[in-house]
């Protein structure tokens, strides 16, 4: 406990030098402008940055990339609350009634509360990552190979087969992902895989351009086709942003609340903020006095998802931190950030790179405040930004976004790369396959390959290992059981369905 | 039964594509050498099981599609996903952009590229103003080249507008 104040504090030092003070200020804003831009989200943008920060000294560039990772979150309700479309799946909770509450000329209020409750959630989220932290890191310094490689299996198949709609669709981008990992050099055996004689491939497949390329040009391909020529409303930020002392007394016990569900839930491979929004939109629900209101713009509907979604994305750092396990897209491109530098997340981070670790949790306590002022007195500037015409801000998303890839390597293939990435994208986003399970397998699956053949080593060539180590054990069939639980389900339900028909 | 409508014959297509994928996987999978060491599994052993899980997966989807079209489908008609129509044009404007600038960034240089391509996509996006949009990426293209360059030390080529930014690019 002491150790960890002790860390905690001198974490605090790196974090307010000025030069990083600096860094996590860039990054928090632009963090709350990808949250308010549509079609823009934390994993594009920090993908995008990768090769444009390699002359940044890590600690610093680090801070940075996770402060446009839970800035994103606090600048997304602003985008949900004024324009009827949620920016991002997290946000779609929200927009039921903060979009209601804009309509009804009290979008004032609606910002605040989801301000202050991201506030609230995302500073008691770092508090909890900050005890936690050494707990997992003491816990998982146990761990060998095996058990590493039954973490991975269990986060894939969570990430690819449990979110989403479809499961086989999850898995084939999965999958996908998995073998765009193996292409080039494999580092154990220096054997060339997947390469079919093109230097270009030797080195493997970049996540900046798989990622980017799915992200950004497919995303622009698929607005441009499908949406472009539709006329979309932004409601006008009418009213004050002062809460009534009504508005602040059912607002705090749903930031508490929402809190407790959302923290827990980014620390386990559930993927992300989606679910524990939904769940803190239905018990606000419950347990409003005047449930008739909901659907109508109730405060607690606002006030719940917005910090639920801001605790899981800070307890999404406790697997990465600890254990090197990214549980979202956004987190498998900060772990591809982090492996930029040379660094592993991990338990053993904790031990070797102490003052970056402990400077990174500390920045995000400052990171937390700098967002409230943000997002607070100067919500009139991201209003403005928010308006931006559509042409002009994708004009510039793909500059932006052909600029990270061409600087990988000053190459013109990287570019062609990309835009085939993007008309995959094109196709994903149309038929309905996540991208999340594919950026995932190409960042995680050449770990877990490393981890499944390390375990295998030590055991002889023996793959019972992983059924006799009883943690590893235990997560395969919890792995199973979630494949299969749903599935039996369906198929048991249409039989019955059928008989009745 | 096989899919009558045309999102059913897509979904066949894309089905078939993953199966086709999965299959040139494997095919180069197994061409790897076996190389055990320790593990006995060498560096073919990981190709070969994504492989044959993606061709698993493919035969999935091909099941699902014979089987009454996948599950939980994304509705082909636009309307229903609260959308427009596909618009050729916008596609074909953000697709000559990208590919416009693959082809100048080296010659033209990074800025010049840039600003066509900001051009070709704002137009794609339905604006109608074209002399604006290349004015305002040209300008942005000139920010990101100074600011990525000089401190950032990015390595950008200048192309024709080497004379005017100097020494700063390649």
């Amino acid at each position: 406990m002491g150790e960890t104040l002790n860390a905690l504090l001198a974490g605090f030092g790196v974090a307010l030098a000025p030069i990083n003070l600096l860094w996590g200020f860039v990054g928090v804003t632009l963090g709350t402008a990808i949250g308010v831009l549509p079609g823009v989200g934390p994993a594009l943008t920090v993908a995008m940055l990768l090769p444009l920060t390699t002359k940044i000294e890590p600690t610093g560039a680090l801070i940075m990339f996770a402060g446009i990772y839970y800035g994103a979150m606090y600048g997304g309700s602003t985008t949900t609350i004024l324009l009827n479309t949620p920016g991002e799946s997290a946000s779609i909770a929200t927009a039921l009634e903060g979009n209601k509450m804009a309509k009804r000329g009290r979008a004032g209020p609606a910002l605040a509360t989801s301000a202050i409750g991201s506030f609230v959630a995302g500073t008691i989220a770092t508090i909890l990552l900050t005890l936690l932290a050494p707990i997992v890191v003491e816990f998982a310094l146990k761990f060998g190979p095996t058990e590493y490689f039954a973490l991975m299996v269990f986060a894939f198949v969570t990430v690819a087969a449990v979110l989403g709609s479809s499961m086989v669709r999850g898995l084939t981008m999965l999958f996908l992902g998995l073998l765009l990992g193996l292409v080039g050099i494999d580092d154990q055996t220096g054997q060339m895989r997947f390469a079919f004689g093109v230097p270009e491939l030797m080195d493997g497949i970049d996540v900046v351009v798989l990622a980017v390329g799915l992200f950004a040009v497919g995303e622009a391909l698929y607005v441009a086709a499908y949406q472009s020529r539709q006329h979309e409303e932004v409601e006008q930020m009418s009213g004050s942003l002062m809460m009534s002392r009504e508005d602040w007394r059912r607002s705090w016990p749903a930031w508490l609340r929402a809190t407790a569900i959302g923290f827990p839930f980014g620390t386990i491979p559930a993927g992300g903020a989606e679910i524990p929004t939904f769940l803190s939109y239905a018990l606000e629900k419950k347990l409003s006095r005047t449930p008739e209101e909901f659907g109508k713009g109730a405060i607690e509907g606002v006030a719940g998802p917005e910090a639920a979604n801001n605790a899981s994305s800070t307890g999404v750092l406790v697997p990465l931190l600890t254990l090197g396990i990214p549980t979202s897209a956004t987190a498998a491109i900060l772990l591809a950030a982090f492996q930029n530098y040379g660094l592993q997340p991990g338990p053993l981070l904790f031990q070797t790179q102490t003052t970056l670790v402990w400077g990174l949790i500390a920045s995000m306590y400052i990171g937390n405040i700098l967002l409230l002022i943000l997002n607070l007195p100067l919500i009139g500037l991201w209003v403005k930004v928010l308006k931006i015409p559509r042409p002009l801000l994708y004009g510039g998303i793909l500059v932006f976004a052909t600029l990270g890839a061409y600087s990988l390597h000053q190459s013109v293939v990287d570019l062609l790369t990309l835009y085939v990435f993007g008309l995959l994208g094109f196709m994903m986003r149309r038929w309905g396959f996540p991208v999340a399970p594919a950026v995932i397998g190409l960042i995680l699956g050449p770990l877990a390959e490393s981890q499944f053949r390390k375990a295998l080593a030590i055991s002889q060539g023996d793959p019972s290992v992983f059924l006799t180590h009883p943690i590893s054990a235990t997560l395969l069939a919890l792995t199973a059981a979630l494949v299969l639980v749903p599935w039996i389900y369906r198929v048991a339900r249409e039989r019955r369905s059928r008989q009745a028909s | 039964m096989p899919p009558a409508t045309r999102g059913g014959r897509v979904e066949l297509i894309i089905s078939l594509g993953v199966l086709a994928l999965g299959i040139f996987a494997a095919v180069a999978a197994f061409r790897l050498p076996e190389a055990g060491g320790y593990a006995r599994i060498g560096p073919n052993f990981t190709p070969k099981v994504f492989s044959a899980g993606l061709i698993l997966l493919g035969v999935w989807l091909l099941a699902e599609v014979f089987t009454g079209g996948w599950r939980e489908p994304v509705p082909d008609d636009p309307a229903e996903r609260g959308e427009h129509a596909f618009h050729v044009g916008a596609f074909a404007w953000v697709s000559g952009g990208l590919l416009a600038q693959m082809a100048l960034v080296h010659r033209a240089g990074f800025v010049l590229a840039a600003m066509v391509l900001y051009g070709c996509v704002a137009r794609g996006f339905g604006s109608t103003r074209p002399a604006r949009d290349l004015g305002i990426g040209l300008l942005l293209g000139l920010a990101v080249f100074l600011f990525f360059v000089r401190f950032l030390n990015v390595n950008l080529p200048a192309g024709w507008l080497k004379p005017v930014l100097g020494t700063a690019g390649l």
